[in-house]
């Protein structure tokens, strides 16, 4: 195995995403754009979309994007050998890879809805945060003894310097502070509301992960590698699965990396628009991880 | 401590502007010293760890990012001039820069 494609979904603003989209994938994104959001009562004016809606139509999105790199990227023969996806990025790679159709991908960002409202309806206040300059281990030893697992957790390990905090909102806030003060190069909250991988979502996601079980899964065109226990995954089982884990499990995004080296890729591509992918997970790898910029270029 | 000489000092802001023009896909020639790296080039905090990184390959220094960090605390990075002068101690000091 040689080749990876690496899948972000969601986490990109549209604006972010588009003008790094070249003229002639922009029109093929606005074709996969009216069908979509015309399918899902969506507004293509992400600001005229109400509650929650417009929230989960920018991640929709994402996605839209992702299927046009990644076509883009397969109608220039460059075939991967196999790939994983880093947080949402498993639904879009789970629509990519044929394991589900892309309207139901789609239809499971669209869950998210039934997550949000779950957690407003129940008054829980969570977040994640970002720390930058931080590995797993050294934000672990930060964050050691202030917080229990129920409170907080390291919910993606992303990278050397690179991780994604997730537990209630006055937790994240606190342990942002203290890797600061720890010496942190950035840290900043998402205020999104979730605190996806961690487990607590479970309680808050019943919907989104019944769906995610629905008997509609296929064996994917080319292997998946897990990002929860580094399996490479095969069968639609695997793939269900793994949908369903996502939403209240944490990632360890640096070891499925390593483990993709340590099965031979030497090319790693960065499937969504703007690079989002690369910026975390190429710091201190050897290999190279190409963008659409670069294949585009 | 190790000796900082013009030359150095050159060599690294060289570096550093390189990359900036680089990453930020600007022309060197439009980076000054009072440039705002975040503001004006659109830089962000993980190309800014990629540098600490290059630096210390280049220079074959074994550099703790959280030395780095607690640095900016007391000293942030508003300009150019600010970054070339941060990375001229951490060529001089290492991680004693969070002393500095």
């Amino acid at each position: 195995m040689e080749r990876a494609f690496l899948f972000n979904g969601i986490g990109s603003k549209p604006e972010k995403l588009l003008v790094k989209l070249p003229p002639e994938l922009m029109d093929k994104y606005e074709v996969y754009l009216d069908q979509t959001f015309t399918r899902l009562g969506l507004n293509k004016d992400i600001e005229k979309n109400k509650a929650y809606d417009g929230r989960v139509a920018e991640w929709v999105i994402s996605l839209i994007c992702d299927r046009v790199v990644y076509e883009y990227y397969i109608e220039k023969g460059i075939i991967p050998d196999i790939g994983a996806g880093y947080s949402s990025g498993i639904v879009s790679i789970s629509g990519c890879f044929g394991a589900v159709s892309h309207d139901f991908a789609h239809d499971i960002i669209m869950m998210n809805r039934s997550t949000m409202r779950c957690l407003e309806e129940h008054d829980v206040k969570l977040d994640m945060g970002v720390v930058i300059g931080f590995s797993y281990d050294d934000a672990s030893k930060v964050l050691e003894g202030h917080f229990s697992p129920d409170e907080l957790i390291i919910g993606c390990g992303n990278s050397k310097f690179h991780v994604t905090l997730s537990g209630y909102a006055d937790a994240v806030e606190k342990a942002l502070e203290l890797c600061q003060e720890e010496g942190a190069i950035k840290v900043f909250s998402l205020g999104i509301g979730v605190a996806y991988h961690h487990p607590i979502m479970k309680n808050y996601s019943q919907e989104y992960v019944d769906l995610c079980g629905q008997d509609v899964y296929s064996d994917p065109l080319y292997p998946i590698l897990s990002i929860f226990d580094y399996r490479i995954m095969t069968t639609g089982a695997d793939i269900m699965k793994e949908n369903q884990l996502n939403v209240y499990s944490p990632i360890r995004w640096d070891i499925a990396l390593t483990k993709m080296e340590e099965l031979g890729c030497r090319e790693f591509f960065d499937v969504s628009a703007n690079g989002a992918v690369s910026k975390f997970s190429r710091l201190k790898r050897k290999c190279k991880i190409y963008t659409l910029e670069d294949i585009y270029s | 401590m190790r000796e900082i000489t013009p030359e150095i000092r050159e060599e690294i802001k060289d570096m550093i502007f390189d990359y900036y023009a680089e990453e930020c896909e600007v022309d060197k020639d439009e980076i000054t010293m009072e440039t705002n790296p975040q503001n004006d080039l659109g830089s962000d905090s993980l190309m800014f760890v990629e540098l600490i990184e290059m630096t210390a390959d280049k220079y074959d220094m074994d550099i703790k990012l959280q030395a780095i960090g607690k640095y900016m605390l007391k000293s942030p990075m508003d300009t150019m001039k600010d970054v070339v002068d941060m990375f001229c101690k951490i060529y001089q000091y290492g991680n004693d820069i969070v002393d500095q």
